[in-house]
C-alpha cells in the first residue's frame, strides 16, 4: 500500500483565488492565501492537487441552463438584466468580474476530490476551498454561485455510494438539503444557529426530508450563544447515531469556521479548542461509519485571525500531526498589515474566551431537548 | 393578496339529494372536509364531516341514518367570498362567524373554496419565509416617511427586501417584521439602530452612538 494512500491529499489551485467579491466583502480570498503563508512558514509539508476547472457541461447537473448563462455573462463584465431574479447584484452576492472562473476551480476542486476518493487513492481528503452549500439549482444566494457540494454528492451517488453529507457551517446548509430533498441516497446533518434571526432562515427541526429521502434530513438549529460542550453533545446525541445508523460510503463534511465565538456575522461560541475536538470526533465517526472515507471542504468563516487558525488546526488534524503552540511572529508581522488588524500569539485561543453566558444554563437544557426531539422525530423510520 | 390567488378553482360539490354516506365517502377519498352543496348550478348549502358525523351520531336525539339526504342536514344560507375579496376581510369572516371554510362565488356561481389552511398558506408567503433570508423585527413612529427611510437604508447597502409585514402598534407606533437577503443581519441591525429605528429582533443590539 502506498504512503500517499493513508495520507491526507489536499487540493489547491491559485485560481481559486480569483473567486473575489470586493475588499469589503467577508468571504475574503485572504483568509485561504494567510492559511497557505502559515502552513509554509511552519514549514510543513504542503504540496496540493491542482483541479482543473469544472465545465458548464458539469455544471448542467445541478444548475439551470439560464442560470449559468447569466452567471458567466456577469462574470465576463455583461450588464445582466434582472439580475436580482439570479439573487446577483445584491451586498451579498455582488457581480464581480472573473467571478465565475475562481468559482469554476473551486468546483473542480471539490470533484477532484471525490473522483480521488472513488478511484481509492486515498481515504481523507482536503479541499481548501469550495462549501458553497447555499447556492440553488438558478439562485445564488449567501456568498455562494454554484453548488460544488451538491455535484460532488451526486458524482458519489451516480457511482453507486450512500453519502453523508454533514454541514457545521453556521448557516443552514439548505442548498445542498434542497437538491437531495426527495432522494434516498444522501443523508444531509446541518448543524447551525437557529434561524430566527440568521440567514437563511430554514433549517427547522421538522424539515425531515421527503418520499424516499424522509428522516435522511436532519436539521440541528442550536440556541443563539451555544458553547463547545453543548454543541460538542449534541454532536454525539444525533450526529453519531445518524451515521451509524445510515452507514454511508463517504463522509463530506462543509468546514464552515463561523461558529468560531468571535465570528462577526454570528453568534455561537465555538473555540479552537471545540473545533479541535470536533475534527477529531467528526474523523474517528467516517472512520466507524464509512471506512475513514472523507471529504473536507471550506466554507464561511469571517473572523480571519480565527477562521485562518481553524483551518490550520483542521490541516495539521487531518494529517495527524501535533499542533504548533505558537503562530510564527514573522507570519503575524506580514499578515497584520496587510489586514490592518491584530492577529493573536497563539495557534489555540487563550481561555476563558469571553465572559460567561448568562443564558447558559437555558441554552443547553434547550439544545439537550433539542436531541430529544429530533430523534422522537425520526425514531419510526430509523427501525 | 386575493382570494383568487389562494382559493381552490373548481372545487368538488354535490347535490341535495346526495346521501350522508356517499358524502362521507367522498371526503374520505379526497382528503377534503368541506362539501359545498350545489343544485342547478346555484349554491345552496354546504356540509362539513362534523355535520356529518353530528348528525349521524348515537348521541344525538334523532340520529340519522347513513341513506339520509344531505338538504336535510346541510348549512343554508351559505357564507361565501368573491374572488376579487383580500384574503384578510375573508379571514376576518372565517373567524367571525367561527368557520372553516368559504366556498368563493362569483356571479352565483361556485368558482372556488378556501380553508383556513388556504389562509395559513398564504401567511407563509405573505411572510417571505420560503426564500433565503435573515428576519428582522423593528419599531417605528407610525409618521409619514419613517419606511421610506429604512428602506433607503437598506437600498444604500444593497439589500432586497423579500418581504415586509406591518402591524400598528399603541402610541404612534409601528412594527415591522422584514426578510431581506443578507448574511450580515446584525451589522446591519446595528446600522438600523444608528439611523435611530428600534431593533427588536435579533435581540441584544447595541447602536454605534
Amino acid at each position: 500500500m502506498a504512503a500517499s494512500y493513508l495520507m491526507c491529499r489536499v487540493i489547491y489551485h491559485p485560481k481559486y483565488q480569483a473567486y473575489d467579491l470586493g475588499p469589503e466583502h467577508p468571504f475574503s480570498p485572504l483568509r485561504v492565501a494567510m492559511l497557505l503563508d502559515l502552513l509554509h512558514t511552519y514549514e510543513v509539508q504542503v504540496d496540493f492537487l491542482e483541479p482543473l476547472a469544472a465545465t458548464q457541461e458539469m455544471l448542467l447537473e445541478i444548475h439551470d441552463p439560464q442560470y449559468i448563462q447569466i452567471i458567466q455573462e456577469a462574470s465576463a463584465g455583461k450588464k445582466i438584466a434582472h439580475a436580482e431574479h439570479y439573487g446577483l447584484g445584491t451586498a451579498d452576492n455582488p457581480i464581480k468580474e472573473g467571478m465565475a472562473e475562481g468559482a469554476l476551480f473551486q468546483v473542480g476542486g471539490t470533484v477532484l476530490g471525490a473522483k480521488l476518493l472513488m478511484e481509492d487513492q486515498t481515504k481523507k481528503v482536503l479541499q481548501l476551498g469550495g462549501g458553497f452549500h447555499h447556492a440553488h439549482p438558478g439562485l445564488a444566494a449567501g456568498f455562494c454561485l454554484y453548488n460544488d457540494l451538491a455535484l460532488a454528492i451526486k458524482k458519489f451517488t451516480k457511482f453507486g455510494w450512500h453519502v453523508a453529507y454533514l454541514d457545521i457551517d453556521v448557516h443552514h446548509g439548505d442548498g445542498v438539503q434542497e437538491m437531495f430533498y426527495s432522494n434516498d441516497k444522501v443523508m444531509t446533518i446541518s448543524l447551525h444557529e437557529s434561524g430566527e434571526y440568521l440567514f437563511p432562515g430554514t433549517g427547522w427541526i421538522h424539515e425531515l426530508g421527503r418520499g424516499m429521502g424522509r428522516a435522511l434530513k436532519l436539521n440541528i438549529p442550536l440556541e443563539p450563544f451555544t458553547e463547545g460542550t453543548s454543541y460538542l453533545k449534541v454532536v454525539e446525541g444525533v450526529v453519531e447515531p445518524a451515521l451509524s445508523w445510515f452507514r454511508p460510503d463517504v463522509l463530506v463534511v462543509q468546514a464552515g469556521a463561523d461558529a468560531h465565538f468571535s465570528d462577526p456575522l454570528a453568534d455561537l461560541l465555538l473555540t479552537t479548542y471545540d473545533y479541535e475536538r470536533l475534527f477529531h470526533k467528526i474523523i474517528e465517526m467516517a472512520d466507524q461509519s464509512c471506512k475513514g472515507r472523507i471529504l473536507f471542504t471550506l466554507g464561511g468563516g469571517y473572523a480571519m485571525a480565527a477562521t485562518v487558525r481553524i483551518w490550520a488546526i483542521l490541516y495539521y488534524v487531518l494529517h495527524g500531526w501535533e499542533l504548533p503552540d505558537r503562530l510564527p511572529a514573522e507570519w503575524r508581522q506580514r499578515w497584520q498589515k496587510k489586514i490592518g488588524k491584530p492577529l493573536p500569539e497563539y495557534l489555540h485561543d487563550r481561555l476563558p474566551a469571553y465572559d460567561p453566558i448568562p443564558r447558559k444554563e437555558e441554552i443547553e437544557r434547550a439544545n439537550r431537548q433539542l436531541i430529544q426531539r429530533i430523534m422522537d422525530s425520526v425514531a419510526a423510520d430509523w427501525l | 393578496m386575493l382570494i383568487e390567488e389562494v382559493m381552490h378553482p373548481d372545487p368538488i360539490t354535490i347535490s341535495p339529494e346526495t346521501t350522508l354516506c356517499d358524502a362521507y365517502a367522498l371526503m374520505q377519498e379526497k382528503g377534503i372536509r368541506h362539501l359545498p352543496v350545489v343544485e342547478k348550478d346555484r349554491l345552496v348549502g354546504i356540509v362539513t364531516d362534523r355535520d356529518l358525523r353530528l348528525a349521524t351520531s348515537r348521541l344525538a336525539k334523532r340520529p340519522f341514518e347513513p341513506d339520509a339526504e344531505v338538504k336535510n342536514i346541510m348549512s343554508h344560507p351559505v357564507q361565501t367570498a368573491h374572488p376579487n375579496d383580500p384574503i384578510e376581510i375573508a379571514t376576518q369572516t372565517m373567524r367571525e362567524l367561527k368557520i372553516g371554510c368559504l366556498p368563493v362565488e362569483d356571479e352565483f356561481r361556485v368558482v372556488g373554496i378556501v380553508t383556513a389552511a388556504d389562509m395559513l398558506d398564504a401567511m407563509m408567503r405573505l411572510t417571505g419565509v420560503k426564500r433565503p433570508s435573515g428576519r428582522l423585527d423593528i419599531r417605528m413612529s407610525d409618521k409619514p416617511g419613517e419606511l421610506a427611510r429604512l428602506a433607503q437604508l437598506l437600498s444604500d447597502r444593497k439589500v432586497n427586501i423579500h418581504s415586509i409585514l406591518t402591524y400598528p402598534e399603541a402610541e404612534d407606533q409601528a412594527r415591522l417584521v422584514l426578510r431581506v437577503n443578507t448574511m450580515e443581519i446584525r451589522t446591519l441591525a446595528a446600522a438600523i439602530c444608528d439611523a435611530g429605528f428600534e431593533v427588536l429582533w435579533p435581540p441584544h443590539i447595541s447602536c454605534a452612538e
